[in-house]
């Protein structure tokens, strides 16, 4: 296995032309690959719009779920209404005390885990990390994490699809039920009691927005929360970096992230016939947002492959840009910066024993993207 | 039009500089207990279209203002990297700044920015 895993599939792509035509699902898919056209489709959601149920992700997920999925799979005016049901709850990652919290649970793990020989980090580091954290957000008993850390990684796509999508979604259902007894404002009751144009949330819609705070924050995090690892066990001079300056924390997280991209692309449906950079794309057909390839541009981007943890500017979209940017990023970030900075004050170093690189595979590329299995030893400082 | 003034009676307070965020919805939010870079004082205070979201490394643009035409000269360019990522953002113009990256001082006291949309 080479030393870094990582390597960028639309290099050679992009230096052909602004537009990866590929297919998906049999269907045509026109991918924009530079980070520009990347952030002006993003935003022109009029002639690339995400009113498109089961199609905003890339393959389709008609087979693993019942429910659109909000607000992700809606466009502006309805978005925006439908993004502030929820925004309140995505934004308690900006309260002192959910950060002293996350703080308390990344201690625990790295110490719990210093402590054993070896750890396999997907499943039992990133995995119950990226659960326990979660329990936060959604504002429900930390219990509850024992539950979906056996949903494994994809919940939608590991595996047997199917039957774990609809065990989450009987999850969810259930959770609905009882949310009254958890505490206050939690992700569940909110949606229980929010309106949308004077009326309360139907059924499918809760269920839409429960299914993406499951499905959309999972292996983004838990592939992010590898690829760290991994990196300071081949790098341990960037691991002594950040512990001597401190202060590039925020600066390095914003790097990984890019460097990660877990979450490839992302579709748009073309509601009228139209041309993308040369591609003609006819009305119902996608488009995509290749955040991948964008975020390894080196028109933007200075050697775009290297990890730099002092990168400035860094203006990637593994985020995404525009109407829909991220709504878990505050949680996602908060985990990131509290994990550097935990393993800068409790690990001396990390061991690379074994991993197993997960591989996109496609028509027309194969992407590694982060690990399917990852063997390390944490040890203490 | 609605003018929020969290500063206390504290006569040292009294005397910090203070900064006006007019928002896009026109209310005025006036802060003079800030310390830091202006995306932090907005942060600290709420300030409705300042997300701040990278946390001031020049990554997000969720800071953006747009800083009035007669302080413009007071509060100076933005730097390269600043530049950069200005340029990706589409909606700047030549009195945009990344608010992160300015660093409240007495000499900006009484400084006016806008707040542009997100
Ligand atoms: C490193 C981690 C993460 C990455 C890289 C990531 C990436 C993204 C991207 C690229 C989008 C834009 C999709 C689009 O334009 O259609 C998005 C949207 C979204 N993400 Fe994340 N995400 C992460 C973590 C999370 C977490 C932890 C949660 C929740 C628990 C979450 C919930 C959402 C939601 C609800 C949206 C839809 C926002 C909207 O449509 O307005 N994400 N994410
Ligand atoms: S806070 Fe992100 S660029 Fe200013």
């Amino acid at each position: 296995m080479s030393k870094c895993p990582y390597h960028d599939p639309f290099a050679e792509k992009r230096t052909k032309g602004p537009i990866l035509e590929t297919e998906f699902d049999g269907d045509p898919v026109a991918m924009i690959l530079g980070l520009k056209d990347v952030r002006k489709a993003a935003r022109d959601w009029k002639t690339f719009s995400s009113d498109a149920p089961f199609r905003v992700p890339i393959p389709r997920e008609e087979n693993l779920r019942s429910v659109r999925q909000f607000p992700i799979e809606s466009d502006p005016p309805e978005h925006t209404e439908y993004r502030k049901i929820v925004e309140p709850a995505f934004n308690r990652p900006n309260e002192p005390e959910y950060q002293a919290r996350m703080t308390g649970l990344i201690q625990e793990m790295i110490s719990e885990t210093t402590s054993c020989q070896s750890v396999e980090a997907v499943s039992e580091f990133a995995l119950p990390l990226q659960s326990r954290a979660l329990t936060y957000l959604l504002g429900v008993p930390e219990s509850e994490a024992q539950t979906w850390i056996k949903w494994g990684v994809h919940v939608l796509r590991d595996g047997d699809g199917p039957t774990k999508g609809k065990e989450m979604e009987h999850y969810c259902k259930e959770a609905f039920k009882r949310s009254s007894r958890w505490e206050e404002n939690n992700f569940f009751s909110l949606l229980n009691e929010a309106t949308f144009r004077g009326r309360l949330l139907t059924d499918d819609e809760k269920l839409g927005f429960a299914n993406l705070a499951f499905a959309g924050g999972r292996d983004t995090v838990i592939n992010t929360v590898c690829l760290i690892l991994a990196h300071f066990a081949h790098h341990p001079d960037d691991l002594e970096r950040l512990r001597k300056e401190p202060e590039l924390v925020n600066c390095a997280g914003e790097e990984f992230v890019r460097f990660a991209t877990p979450l490839t692309h992302i579709g748009r449906k073309c509601p009228a016939d139209t041309e993308v950079h040369g591609a003609k794309v006819k009305a119902d057909q996608l488009i995509s947002l290749c955040w991948a390839s964008a975020n390894f541009d080196d028109t933007v981007f200075d050697k775009p492959t290297e990890i730099r943890l002092d990168r400035k500017p860094n203006p990637h979209v593994a985020f995404g840009n525009g109407a829909h940017t991220c709504l878990g990023a505050p949680h996602a970030r908060l985990i990131i910066r509290t994990l550097l900075t935990q393993l800068t004050e409790l690990v001396s170093s990390i061991t690379f024993l074994s991993g197993q690189p997960k591989i996109e595979k496609t028509v027309d590329y194969e992407r590694v993207n982060s690990f399917e299995s990852l063997q390390l030893r944490l040890n203490l400082k | 039009m609605f003018v929020r003034n969290k500063s206390t009676l504290n006569e040292r307070i009294e005397n910090m500089a203070k900064v006006t965020f007019v928002t896009e919805s026109g209310e005025e939010i006036m802060e003079n207990d800030g310390t830091g870079n202006l995306m932090e004082i907005a942060r600290q205070n709420d300030v409705d279209g300042i997300i701040g979201a990278c946390g001031g490394v020049c990554s997000c643009a969720t800071c953006h203002v747009r800083v009035k035409p007669e302080w413009m000269e007071r509060v100076g360019r933005p730097g390269e990297d600043e530049q950069d990522l200005l340029e990706l953002e589409g909606r700047a113009d030549e009195r945009s700044r990344l608010s992160c990256q300015i660093e409240m001082t007495d000499e900006l006291d009484g400084l006016v920015v806008e707040v542009a949309p997100l």
